[in-house]
């Protein structure tokens, strides 16, 4: 089934590079994935939960808050997903580079 | 097959030419525009599939176009299929009707995308080869995990599929008078050419092709829109509550999103379901590698989000511009009409009007042959996605054990296009006037439901079993349909009993807990031998799926199937 032998699994999960490049990215995963979610159920709860407010003006403008906080949720995908791209082109593909110059002979 | 490109052309050129004048056309006469427009996407596109035939022998080319796809083209070809005419259309036309609730929608659609490139694309790559059912049944029991997930994919591809079709059935009979089922044969024919002869190299340039064409198209509505009100965004709004029955309430959450469960369910569906689409899961097998996937998801979010950020401009500005104009309306025999439901072809043409309101036939034409590109895109891609389900997973690896040739895997994948094509115009026909918003609903539904349940849990869970995947795979699966039939939008709506047994309209919220659950249960008393061998096999996926060693892209050329 697996082209890897059982043998060379246990010691590429021992290896300090892959155990770094697993835990580092289990984080950024795991972290931004619940900010993500918490930021748009928290919006849906904020609906529920203050309809009215939404609906009134940020300061003097003419733009009610809800509108203004659907502009900024999208503005915030966008740079959640920039972060996670950046980081890993940054600093994932180099570990997983150094891991499989090592093991993939 | 000169012969089924000719056959082809006449049937997609003549009805529309032929009745080409009425609704729309009534006011301006035949829109000359619109028709070339649509005759030079159908050419277009059947051009790329011409072009793309010679690259369709192996399945490789056929299912991932050989993996040779950029990441920039491959995040055009997912916006591609990801904005499908309830995006364009749709979004603005909730606006329109619903104002603040309509951009919920939007955004629930948009974040699934930071969940599927969290968790999906990148391990999806590295472990699969051809469709999401490949990762899932990685190191579990590759016949009974691959039916399920098959049968997942094709519940959601058919219900997706129907929905669009009716869509694009609507949409051409209103703008040219078509009957709708030369309409919805045309799409079928179409789809089906674009699938059998050019495979996913030609799904995927039809794909950017109408991405391309789409985001240029809202920029410029946009732009006009802005300029409109001298780029102030609040005169938009201000004049719009002035405009639309329900005054200032549509500038605040309103009936949609009021009730807390109904509206985390929906939630759930949008964001969750994303991240379990047949179609848009097997994009990320085009690319060369899982730093590819992970670059396209992220130029695909950002189209995503620009469209979404359009959206308010498409549904407001149509409140403004469209709503004093009784020209747009069905108007009642007292000059009476009502400012969103009489809108002729229904609330979905709001940005099709607004188009002629704001450029007239050019960009009325323009405009509605986008719809039309949109619509051919994404049903040529789930009509891809379905094949696949039916020929690598159910045919490939269920029926022939892995021993099919490439061949027969790819002829059996063209048998099943041509079979999807034929049944979902059939659908598209008997449901004609189904809405189209609960199909798309169900489809996300289920894919929230069953798909992603058991694609997250068999590549995160080291305890997961093939038992447990399947259990729970049918759990959600056959949860969230019967929570769907029992719902008020069937049960009372189509059914015309009195009371729904089942409170809310979407079943999410219980469907994906329960699913997730019975994976759990199941899974962990498990003491089988083979449920032993799966958990310690769980080390050998995980290595692969975060460092690639192993998976696909290190061969390119060389088909080898994890067999």
């Amino acid at each position: 089934m697996l082209q890897l032998s059982p043998d060379r699994v246990r010691r590429i999960l021992s290896d300090p590079s892959f155990v770094e490049l697993s835990s580092a990215r289990a984080k950024l995963r795991w972290g931004l994935s619940l900010l993500t979610l918490f930021a748009f159920f928290g919006f849906i709860i904020l609906i529920s939960a203050a309809s009215k407010g939404l609906g009134t003006n940020i300061g003097s403008s003419n733009i009610p808050i809800g509108i203004a906080i659907f502009f900024g949720m999208n503005i915030l995908v966008v740079c959640l997903t920039g972060f996670y791209v950046q980081r890993s082109n940054s600093r994932f593909d180099r570990l997983t580079c150094d891991i499989r110059q090592e093991w993939e002979r | 097959m000169r012969a089924l490109w000719v056959i082809t052309f006449l049937l997609t050129a003549l009805p529309m030419s032929a009745y080409a004048q009425t609704a729309l056309g009534v006011k301006h006469g035949p829109n000359w525009i619109a028709i070339g427009m649509f005759l030079l996407i159908v050419l277009v596109t059947l051009a790329i599939t011409y072009r793309s035939s010679g690259s369709t022998k192996s399945k490789v080319d056929f299912y991932t176009a050989g993996h040779g796809i950029t990441p920039l083209q491959n995040g055009l070809a997912i916006a591609g299929d990801f904005l499908s005419a309830a995006a364009f259309l749709g979004f603005a036309a909730l606006v329109y009707s619903t104002g603040f609730d309509g951009l919920v929608y939007a955004l629930g659609f948009l974040t699934g995308w930071p969940i599927v490139l969290f968790l999906m694309s990148e391990r999806l790559r590295n472990l699969g080869s051809f469709t999401f059912a490949d990762a899932a049944s990685f190191r579990l029991d590759r016949t009974s995990v691959r039916l399920v997930a098959a049968t997942g994919s094709l519940m959601v591809v058919l219900f997706y599929l129907v929905a669009q079709m009716i869509g694009a059935g609507k949409l051409v009979q209103v703008l040219f008078g078509v009957h709708y089922i030369y309409a919805i044969a045309c799409v079928g024919v179409l789809m089906i050419v674009y699938v059998t002869v050019g495979g996913m190299q030609a799904t995927t340039w039809v794909q950017i092709t109408k991405a391309v064409l789409l985001l240029a198209g809202g920029t410029l509505m946009g732009l006009v829109i802005l300029w409109h009100f001298d780029f102030s965004l609040g005169r938009l709004f201000v004049d719009a509550s002035k405009i639309h029955p329900k005054g200032t309430a549509i500038l605040a959450p309103g009936g949609l999103f009021a009730e807390p469960v109904s509206a985390i369910s929906l939630g759930l569906a949008l964001v969750f379901g994303t991240a379990g689409l047949p179609h848009i899961l097997m994009r990320f097998f085009t690319v060369k590698d899982a730093a590819a996937a992970r670059k396209s998801v992220f130029y695909a979010t950002t189209c995503v989000a620009y469209f979404s950020l359009v959206t308010p401009l498409l549904g407001f500005g149509a409140v403004v511009i469209l709503m004093p104009d009784s020209n747009y309306f069905n108007v009642g025999a007292g000059g009476q009409f009502d400012k969103v439901t009489d809108l002729i072809g229904g609330t979905n043409m709001a940005a099709v009007h607004l188009a002629d309101a704001l450029g007239g036939p050019a960009l009325l034409g323009f405009m509605s042959a986008v719809a039309f590109a949109t619509i051919l895109a994404v049903v040529a891609g789930l009509t891809l996605a379905g094949a696949s389900a039916v020929s690598h997973d159910i045919y490939g690896q269920v029926i022939a054990r892995g021993n099919a040739s490439d061949a027969e895997e790819v002829r059996v994948s063209k048998i099943a296009a041509i079979a999807i094509g034929i049944v979902a115009v059939l659908l598209a026909y008997s449901f004609e006037s189904q809405n189209v918003a609960f199909m798309a609903g169900l489809a996300l539904a289920v894919a929230a439901s069953c798909n992603f349940p058991v694609l997250a849990m068999a590549i995160f869970w080291r305890g997961a079993t093939t038992r447990g995947a399947v259990a729970g795979g049918l759990v959600g699966l056959t949860s969230s349909v019967l929570l769907v039939v029992f719902s008020r939008t069937v049960w009372v709506a189509v059914f015309h009993f009195a009371a729904a047994p089942f409170p809310y309209d979407n079943p999410a919220l219980f469907s994906m807990p329960l699913a997730f659950l019975s994976i759990w249960i199941f899974s962990v008393t498990d003491r089988s031998a083979r449920a032993k061998t799966e958990r310690q096999a769980f080390d050998a996926q995980f290595v692969q799926s975060e460092t690639g060693i192993g998976s696909f892209e290190t061969k390119p050329n060389v088909v080898r199937h994890v067999a």
